[in-house]
């Protein structure tokens, strides 16, 4: 990849107050300002990203075809769908009856059907979830002049022929038409091994007639006719003789030609959601005005360019080393907390005498390097304590529990307070003067 | 490219001719689909108005030094060298502890023409302050789009340590010319040499009257005595790890500097010769053979940069360094920390060195906080502080001591007393004539 091109740069001659006085070639001498920007052009940043770019489309690209291949042989898709080339689909079918000059409409609820239908109308009716209830399926059949229904469930059964019955799978090897219905005369034999329907009671109704005949009274195609509003209605319970896949096996094309290309307009009714009647009180949708949604996303838009607007960088982030902040005190701090949390009171206390015993020889006017016995001494003689006393708090005193130990602290304390005030009484210290305080801030050499 | 309030407010108010015109779904999404494109058709004509950032030329004008807690101006000269007149925001991109605040300020430049933007700063951290960049954010006649570009204009700025211990500086130096023979003590003694012969006049103490020179002269004649003079002092900075921890808030290595200041000025005003040395591992500022006023510039200017390391310092290198520098007499100072006996192995085993050819004095910064600790006895939690605090004040006892033993002198004082505490040890080796 090539590099990206140089920053632009602005040269000018420098324009100042000072120089403008100045004689022409003399300002002419002064070096030129020069000023590079750091920020790239477009150009600049197409062309460094220009691989990544290219590299993404070619992917999107690359899976768009993939995923059109792998979708063309996908077996999925609605089955019977007039505009299904998967095998489960029967597009096949429908584009053969459109060559042969069949106006064919696609329609998914009953409403469509109604629009699309004229008064010598074929429609073929493939309900596979049961969505159209008794009333529409009386219409429908009433609307059309002849109707074909695919794969009749209980309910279709009941509204559209009461008296045909289910027969179970077809178990024999091959069908023929044996009646006298002309679309099943031409097509001669069906695809074997599918649902039949039967007919138990088959003399009271000379109207309705049985093809492809399994066995005493179970047919896989049941012609009714209505006498009363002339329509034909034409029942075929095994789907597979439309689908693409089987379609042009047997005769199974011959008989879906015969049952839908009697006339010149054919509506392919699948039913779906749409045509589920509408119950409960109105949805939200239903009630809000039609301006909601559009202001909702205007609103998502102008909230994005809130977001650009304050999340946009005023120029890079400047960097700066930070020095370390560690507080000189933070091991005596830690050394406190090892003395607490492992409860030695003996050293703690140890510690403060051997600051107590340090302050009280200069005190008393010791040096820095006086013997215990002698500051116990002193002490005791200036203080007007017992000797052993002075030891307690200074050297023997044990601490037996923490109460204990702030008790020896206090006595320490004390005991100091009570020589400085001492001293200061004038109650014969050794040499200096020095006065107790608090440990002075200032150590310059004792 | 970025976008103003302003835009985001009038896409807002898109919500208007959305109710009022959008009975329905499909109308009110028609109006705001059409309520977008007109919106973004503005905001492009905006962009495209507006002038470009990248032909601006910037120049810049800087102090090249300030002393940490005073406040500079930072000149920036903005020229529009494009076609358009310019309104725009710039933003000086200085380090945040430059102390230019958000560094950001408006500017109108007609075309051709040139504008001064300048911003005070008050940096709060010693070092050098860099700037890199200069942002332009120019807008349009509409305020909706902007175009931003940021240019290269680098600067940068030394920020020299404080010297707070200056006003120390008067008191020391009466006190030093109490020494010097310009006031009325003129004894002879330790820490003086013969200076002049002069007529006697009244006042002057009869014991340095000259004799031998009255004769001669057949007039009373006395001998002045001054302090000596032309003696080395050498300061030695430690900046390893010890010298970056904080003590009230101030590093160790800080507290140095203030004391190592006092003393080089006062150094110079006795007319002594005063060299400095920052080392840890190696040299990190070295000031040499500097007199009068270039000696304080000189020293403020190496210690700007200098910070802690977080090596450990090397003492056995130092009697070297001392060596490279003077290999007279001198009077040594060691600005370093005196903490726990085993950290101070290092300086206690070089000391021997220094103190055979030199006169040597160690200074410490001591935690006020750690003698207050020591004197706090409230509960369990203070009293155990109490102790290690204790524990500390005697670890810095013990190798105090172990230093006078090996013959050097020690001064120990909170931040704020160490450089004057410093100073006056200084006078009074001086005065003693140990120099």
């Amino acid at each position: 990849m090539s590099r990206p091109r140089l920053e632009s740069q602005t040269v000018i001659a420098a324009r100042n107050g000072r120089t403008s006085g100045e004689v022409g070639g003399v300002a002419a001498a002064r070096d030129p300002i020069v000023t590079t920007v750091a920020t790239p052009t477009l150009r600049a940043l197409l062309r460094r990203f220009s691989f990544w770019v290219v590299a993404a489309i070619s992917i999107v690209a690359v899976a768009s075809v993939a995923v059109f291949l792998s979708g063309a042989n996908n077996a999925a898709g609605r089955a019977l769908a007039g505009d299904n080339a998967a095998p489960a689909g029967s597009m096949a079918l429908v584009e053969v009856l459109r060559q042969q000059g069949v106006a064919v409409t696609l329609a998914d609820s009953l409403a469509e059907v109604r629009d699309a239908i004229g008064s010598d109308s074929t429609v073929l009716l493939y309900d596979e979830n049961g969505y159209l209830d008794g009333d529409q399926l009386t219409e429908l059949t009433a609307l059309a002049a002849r109707t074909v229904v695919v794969a009749p469930d209980f309910l279709t059964l009941q509204a559209v022929a009461a008296t045909v019955g289910f027969g179970g799978v077809s178990k024999m090897e091959s069908l023929t038409a044996g009646c006298s219905v002309p679309a099943a005369i031409r097509a001669e034999e069906l695809l074997p091994g599918g649902d039949t329907l039967s007919l138990p009671n088959r003399d009271g109704h000379p109207l309705i007639t049985g093809c492809f005949a399994s066995g005493a009274d179970t047919y896989s195609l049941v012609q009714v006719s209505n006498d009363t509003t002339g329509g034909i209605v034409t029942l075929v319970p095994d789907a597979r003789v439309f689908n693409n896949e089987n379609v042009a096996g047997y005769g199974n094309a011959a008989l879906a030609l015969g049952l839908l290309g009697p006339s010149d307009s054919l509506v392919w009714y699948l039913p779906t959601l749409a045509d589920l009647p509408r119950t409960g009180p109105p949805s939200l949708a239903e009630l809000t005005p039609g301006w909601v949604s559009p202001a909702l996303v205007l609103l998502v838009f102008a909230a994005a360019a809130a977001a650009f607007w304050r999340g946009r960088r005023f120029g890079p982030l400047v960097a700066e080393n930070l020095p370390v902040t560690v507080k000189a005190s933070e091991t005596m701090e830690g050394r406190a907390r090892l003395y607490a949390r492992s409860n030695a009171r003996l050293r703690a206390l140890d510690a403060l005498r051997v600051g107590a015993v340090q302050r009280l020889a200069r005190t008393v006017g010791l040096g820095r390097l006086a013997h215990l016995e002698d500051v116990i001494g002193s002490v005791a003689l200036i203080t007007g304590r017992a000797p052993d006393e002075v030891r307690r708090v200074l050297v023997d005193a044990f601490p037996r529990s923490d109460a204990q130990l702030m008790a020896f602290s206090e006595d320490l304390q004390a005991l100091e307070q009570a020589t400085s005030q001492a001293v200061r009484a004038g109650a014969v210290p050794a040499s200096a003067t020095h006065e107790f305080v608090s440990p002075p801030a200032e150590r310059m050499d004792p | 490219m970025t976008l103003s309030g302003r835009f985001v407010l009038l896409v807002a108010l898109g919500v208007v001719p959305i109710v009022l015109f959008g009975p329905d779904l499909t109308a009110a999404a028609g109006v705001l689909a059409l309520w977008l494109l007109f919106v973004l058709l503005l905001g492009g004509i905006d962009l495209a108005l507006a002038a470009s950032p990248r032909a601006v030329t910037v120049e810049r004008m800087l102090p090249t030094r300030v002393r940490l807690g005073e406040s500079v101006t930072s000149e920036l000269f903005l020229t529009n060298t494009g076609h358009r007149r310019l309104v725009a925001v710039v933003r000086d991109a200085w380090q945040p502890s430059a102390g230019a605040g958000l560094g950001r300020s408006r500017v109108v430049i007609p075309r051709g023409e040139r504008r001064l933007v300048s911003l005070t700063l008050t940096p709060f951290r010693r070092g050098e302050r860099r700037v890199e960049h200069v942002t332009v954010r120019t807008r349009g006649p509409l305020g909706l789009w902007n175009r931003q570009a940021t240019l290269n204009a680098p600067g940068r700025i030394r920020v020299l340590p404080p010297f707070h211990a200056r006003k120390h500086l008067p008191s020391r130096i009466a006190r030093l010319k109490e020494l010097d023979g310009r006031t009325s003590v003129m004894v002879r003694g330790q820490g003086t040499e013969f200076d002049s012969l002069r007529e006697y006049v009244r006042g002057d103490d009869v014991r340095s009257i000259d004799w031998r020179a009255t004769a001669k002269r057949n007039d009373v004649t006395v001998r002045t005595w001054r302090p000596e003079r032309d003696r080395r002092v050498v300061i030695v900075l430690d900046t390893g790890r010890t010298s970056a921890a904080r003590v009230n808030n101030e590093p160790r290595l800080d507290t140095a500097f203030e004391a190592a200041l006092l003393l080089a000025a006062l150094t110079s005003v006795a007319g002594d010769r005063v060299d400095f040395l920052a080392f840890d591992r190696r040299v990190r500022g070295r000031v040499q053979g500097a007199t009068g006023a270039a000696l304080l510039a000189q020293l403020v200017d190496s210690m700007a940069m200098i910070d802690p390391e977080l090596i450990e310092m090397d003492w056995a290198a130092v009697p070297g360094q001392v060596r490279s520098v003077t290999s007279q007499h001198a009077l040594i100072v060691l600005l370093t920390s005196i903490d726990a006996a085993g950290a101070s192995t290092g300086l206690l085993s070089v000391l021997p060195q220094l103190t055979k050819r030199h006169t040597v004095v160690v200074a410490s910064v001591l935690d006020p906080a750690t003698v207050e600790a020591a004197a706090t006895r409230g509960g369990r939690d203070e009293i155990y502080r109490a102790a290690a605090a204790e524990r500390a004040l005697l670890d810095v006892a013990r190798v105090s001591a172990a230093i006078r033993q090996l013959g050097a002198d020690v001064v120990t004082a909170s931040p704020a007393l160490l450089p004057p505490g410093l100073a006056d040890r200084y006078i009074a080796l001086k005065a003693a004539g140990r120099l």
